[in-house]
């Protein structure tokens, strides 16, 4: 019988439906992973189970028997431990107390000895891998993120719970951290635990699972047998039927390249997580920026845009200097930056579709006065250019979907072209076909004359859009590739070759 | 859905939801009061009688109008410091004009100069020194409590222009006093501001998210010092209204208005996080209060009696508005 | 001290960011001995046994009070009732001891229904704030006018006396030493077992992130709930100091003090956010409010200049307190 079973469990958040049919199976003894693109509903799922997030539907079964877990302190004495993949953590307290949260030893006081005596077993199944500065008594706000997702892990360990839900636990650590994770996982797959384990590394998923489920779109697909299949079948599964409508083909390289004008030109950028980084931009060009996530494409992107500033080098846009200060100043001069962070940096939520696509054309237009029935008609090309779907310029911006929405930040950028275009992993999260809408937007764009740099977290999508390719790692650009080096094959190698 | 729509449409007209908008509630609930207070006390809710409530709930309202921006602007927006720039510009008023019609334009330009700033320097302490709102303000208050110290041991108290008092209290037109012409002028200048023009989006999407207005290119800065400002010109504008209806000042009148502000902004569904609600509401808001404080000194109950229900009432009218997000959703 | 740290760091470096870091009060603590030393050469008898034995005496219920108000605010919460409380409990005292006759016993029980008063009031503002969700600056405001309401229903005008035995015993001295300053001894072996706690550290947590604190399995409303009580057990031992100090009822005698306890906890380097301060802070801020008072007073302020130059003090003190931890922490 298995230890833990969802049953047709499913939950929206007002037009989102974040899960339909999330079912999931897992025996003891198991490492179980649970994989589907950004938005398909595995967070949320882990969530039901770990008592976070009520469900809408579905039934919920612990060694057979149906049970409703109401919150997560429940989740625990039935048995559930869960690492949140956005992190629990106090950031103020220390690791030791950040460890044993929900269960400080001692009674009305809290028993210090015994506190740091626990927490530092937890800690030491980590010995050697913790880094500088890692101890029971550092406080979690002065920890790096490798060693915050450190600390999650622990107190998810701390649990001791027979049911381990891990929702992508790895995202920053180093390999070694890696390494020695999986080892105390395999540990407590021998004594006969259940772990749930999230990634979308499909050499964990490989080294380190039993049996695999598939989720695409909030309905879970399918369940393998990880012996029983490989990465090829587990993609496909992922992206389901409308894989085909993916460009793969490489983009022919900008026919009159050589005679097109350079209309930015960066060199030796350095600031907060990227150094001397150098490269021209032409205008009908688009650049891609790869390599592993996080080696410094979305700082440069954002210190381009001012977004934080950069110590320093020089850019220059249409021969003119320009002094990245802030995203306002950078505007003005033509620049233009998507997020993939939409939530963070671009949806301004709860607000209408009209007051979110229009900031950009009032500030270079430099409108006081808002006048709706203008701005609609300004703003309709743009969000029918990207296909945009809604059902009026009045409805907040809240009721789309994720795509809908990130097509509606990027369509404020278009009423007014801008002269360059930054895109910062503009894809994450959104469907296939408003991803396909949104290449197609953008080769348009470029044969039109504007100048893009593109960083996709999807190596297909640099592949398949990208003129050239700067490869990044550690910070710094390592490799360029340009006509038919553009291969999976090279970018693969120059992302893990050592920096 | 079709693909593209250029008119607006808004979502079908649906009773349940038009009755939890707290706009609905608050005018409801202001009926069923004057109802209330008719039934209690026979006249309450006479012409002449509304008619005061009004002027009352006028000067809350206007109060209301700047802290209704501040709170908008988000980041924990507040301005504590209205209670004591009401106070402040009744006595500065009241100086200025000392009793001459005359005096009125300077006294005005006076007020509202101080007001202007006072919210400069709050805006300054929440956005350059980022200094919470809640802290700077309060501090600001404290100094502007001394500041009036100072000043009514200096100056001789002065009394307001008749000119001033009539507009405050008598008919100007169609029988209604200015102060309600001024408050209804306000109401259409906030509606306006925020719904029609490019600085009220900011302010809706300063405070709805700050960090994607600021990479929209919104000046968020500026802008949040701006509302300072006029949180400190309204409450200047209140102040010198009040000297109107009081006739003279006397210490500490505008502390009155510190909370109970904030609470009309609450009742008119702008929630303190900022980033959505309106002024139409917080005008219903300043009304319901009104009333409501009208109907507890109308009613033969004690003193003690009359704050607890009017404690009580409170809590009860917030169980309406936005209560926060359930922590598992 | 509230923060008890666990073992010292490993690592070395950023002495100042992490003294600040374990203890947030020390540039409160800085700012209180200049006004210390200040004071001293303007009026030196005000840093006397006897000085200070005023000082603790005038300003010992405000401490309560900002210790009150921290607890709430370590939550991310705020109480603007806390002065409310104080008034009520005041009145709730002073008329139950009048009415059992002024002895030692009405007195002793006197003070312990003035702590369920306090406990009480710190319930229902918690249950209000945790349980129903309402926005707390707003709903504790409405509490306070309830419970300003009880006052009033309870001791309608200001005057009763306090019995003789308490406000002699308050203001006396026991061995020679001042009975202050036991209470204040008392006060700070009582906030040095509190920080110990595990309420203290839940309370800290709920504060830092509140979602993450639910999902880690803690009890968040409850934890809220005792935050406020305890708060209301704090605002009542203030409201025993205020009796002891002006030896009477007043219905309206706490009203004052709720802003300068949220002043005073500002000052002592708590965050209003939530989840990082210590209450040996808001101790110090409320001592920073008092010697700001005196120190006006004695370097011979005109008396009509006093509250504005006050006024002008605190707020300069909040905002350096605020900028030199942000500063010292970056």
């Amino acid at each position: 019988m298995a230890r833990l079973v969802a049953k047709a469990v499913s939950k929206t958040y007002g037009a989102t439906k974040a899960l339909r049919r999330g079912d999931l199976e897992v025996e003891a003894g198991e490492v179980h992973v649970l994989i589907g693109s950004n938005g398909s509903g595995k967070s949320t799922l882990c969530k039901i189970v770990a008592g976070s997030v009520r469900p809408d539907s579905g039934e919920l079964l612990l060694d057979g028997k149906p049970v409703t877990i109401n919150d997560p302190q429940e989740a625990k004495t039935y048995g559930i431990g869960i690492f949140y993949q956005e992190l629990s953590l106090a950031a103020h307290r220390t690791v030791a107390e950040n460890i044993l949260l929900s269960n400080l030893p001692g009674g009305v006081f809290v028993d210090r000895k015994q506190l740091v005596a626990t927490a530092s077993r937890y800690i030491a199944l980590f010995d050697g891998v913790t880094g500088e500065g890692f101890s029971a008594g550092a406080t979690v706000e002065a920890l790096r993120p490798d060693q915050r997702q450190l600390v999650e892990i622990m107190k998810a360990l701390s649990t001791e719970a027979p049911i381990l839900i891990f929702d992508e636990p790895t995202s920053a650590l180093d390999r070694a951290q890696v390494d020695r994770f999986f080892d105390i996982l395999r540990r407590l797959k021998a004594e006969g635990r259940s772990i749930v384990f999230i990634s979308h590394r499909m050499d964990e998923i490989f080294a380190l699972g039993d049996r695999v489920t598939v989720i695409r779109d909030g309905e879970t697909v399918a369940t393998k047998r990880i012996d029983e299949t490989d990465a090829a079948e587990v993609i496909r599964l992922m992206v389901g039927g409308e894989s085909a409508g993916m460009e793969t083909a490489a983009r022919a390289p900008a026919a009159n390249k050589a005679a097109a004008q350079t209309v930015l030109s960066v060199g030796n950028l350095s600031g907060v997580g990227f150094h001397n980084v150098s490269f021209d931009l032409a205008a009908g060009e688009i650049l891609g920026l790869g390599g592993l996530h996080g080696q410094g494409q979305s700082a440069v992107l954002r210190a381009l845009f001012g977004a934080s500033p950069p110590s320093s080098g020089s850019v220059s846009l249409k021969g003119e200097p320009l002094d990245a200060n802030s995203p306002r100043a950078t505007i003005k001069r033509g620049v233009a930056y998507v997020s993939g962070d939409r939530r963070r940096d671009g949806v301004i939520a709860g607000r209408p579709i009209l007051e979110n696509v229009t900031p950009i054309h009032a500030l270079k237009q430099r409108l006081a006065l808002a006048a709706p029935s203008s701005l609609r008609d300004r703003a309709k090309p743009a969000l029918e250019a990207l296909r945009t779907k809604f059902a009026g310029f009045g409805h907040p911006i809240s009721s789309l979907s994720g795509g809908n929405q990130q097509k509606i930040v990027i369509a404020r950028w278009l009423i007014d072209r801008p002269d360059v275009l930054l895109l910062d992993d503009p894809t994450k999260g959104i469907d296939l076909s408003a991803k396909t809408d949104l290449f197609q937007l953008i080769r348009k764009l470029a044969a039109e004359g504007m100048a893009i740099v593109l960083y996709s977290s999807e190596d297909a999508e640099l592949l398949g859009n990208a003129d050239r390719i700067l490869v990044f790692n550690g910070g710094g650009v390592t490799r360029e590739l340009t006509g038919a080096d553009r291969t999976a094959f090279n970018l693969y190698q120059a992302a893990y070759e050592a920096a | 859905m079709s693909a593209v729509e250029g008119t607006r449409k808004d979502a079908g007209f649906s009773p349940m939801a038009a009755l939890k908008a707290p706009l609905m509630v608050a005018l409801l609930l202001i009926v069923l009061l004057l109802a209330l207070g008719e039934y209690l006390s026979p006249g309450f809710a006479s012409a002449q009688q509304i008619l005061r409530l009004l002027i009352v709930a006028a000067l809350m309202g206007i109060v209301a109008a700047g802290q209704n921006l501040v709170i908008l602007g988000g980041r924990e927006g507040i301005d504590l410091s209205v209670g004591g720039v009401v106070s402040l510009a009744a006595i500065i008023a009241g100086n200025l004009m000392s009793g001459q019609d005359s005096g009125i334009l300077l006294a005005v330009l006076g007020c509202l100069a101080a007001g202007a700033l006072i919210g400069l320097i709050n805006g300054i302490g929440v956005t350059l020194l980022r200094i919470p709102p809640l802290v700077m303000t309060l501090g600001m208050l404290g100094v502007l409590q001394g500041l009036l110290v100072v000043i009514r041991n200096g100056i001789p108290s002065g009394r307001a222009a008749p000119g001033l008092s009539g507009f405050v209290t008598q008919p100007l037109f169609l029988g209604l006093p200015g102060i309600i012409w001024l408050w209804i002028a306000i109401g259409l200048l906030m509606a306006f501001l925020l719904r029609r023009t490019i600085l009220g989006y900011r302010i809706y999407a300063i405070g709805s998210n700050e960090q994607a207005a600021f990479m929209a290119g919104m000046p968020v800065k500026t802008t949040r010092i701006l509302l300072f400002v006029l949180s400190g010109m309204f409450a200047a504008i209140a102040g010198i209204c009040l000297l109107g209806y009081t006739g003279s000042s006397f210490a500490n009148v505008g502390e009155q208005y510190m909370l109970p502000s904030i609470i009309a902004v609450v009742f008119g569904g702008t929630p303190l996080s900022g980033g959505k609600g309106g002024y139409t509401g917080t005008m219903a808001g300043a009304i319901l209060l009104t009333v409501l404080q009208g109907i507890l000194t109308t009613v033969n109950i004690d003193e003690s009696g009359r704050q607890m229900v009017f404690g009580a009432t409170l809590l009860l009218l917030m169980l309406f508005y936005g209560r926060g997000q359930a922590l598992r959703t | 001290m509230s923060d008890i740290a666990i073992a010292p760091p490993k690592t070395a470096g950023h002495g100042l960011k992490r003294a600040i870091e374990r203890f947030p009060f020390l540039p409160a603590l800085l700012i209180l001995v200049v006004l210390l030393v200040l004071n001293g050469l303007y009026q030196p008898r005000s840093v006397s046994l006897v000085g200070i034995t005023g000082l603790v005496k005038t300003y010992l219920a405000l401490m309560l009070l900002a210790v009150a108000q921290t607890y709430v605010v370590y939550a991310g919460d705020i109480d603007l009732s806390a002065g409310a409380i104080v008034s009520l409990v005041n009145v709730s005292i002073i008329t139950a001891m009048d009415a059992l006759g002024g002895g030692t016993s009405a007195v002793l029980l006197g003070l312990g229904l003035g702590l369920l008063v306090g406990l009480a009031c710190g319930i229902v503002n918690g249950i209000v704030v945790a349980a129903l969700r309402l926005q707390a600056i707003v709903a504790t405001f409405a509490t306070s006018i309830f419970f300003t309401g009880l006052a009033l229903y309870v001791l309608p005008v200001a005057g009763t006396p306090a019995p003789t035995a308490f406000w002699r015993t308050y203001g006396g001295r026991i061995l020679d030493i001042p009975f202050v300053m036991y209470a204040a001894v008392l006060l700070a072996v009582l906030l040095l077992v509190l920080a110990r706690t595990q309420l203290t550290t839940r309370l800290l947590a709920v504060g830092d992130d509140q979602q993450a604190a639910y999902q880690s399995g803690l009890p968040v409303t409850r934890i809220r709930i005792t935050g406020y009580a305890l708060a209301g057990l704090f605002a009542a031992l203030a409201a025993f100091c205020i009796t002891g100090d002006t030896a009477s009822g007043d219905p309206l005698v706490g009203g004052k003090m709720t802003l300068n306890s949220v002043a005073a906890v500002v000052l002592g380097g708590t965050a209003l956010a939530g989840g990082f301060g210590t209450v040996t802070g808001s101790v110090i801020g409320a001592l920073i409010i008092g010697l700001i008072g005196s120190l006006v007073f004695f370097v011979g302020t005109p008396s009509e200049w006093q509250n504005l130059v006050q006024g002008v003090a605190i707020l300069v003190a909040l905002m350096v307190g605020i900028l030199v931890s942000r500063g010292a922490r970056r």
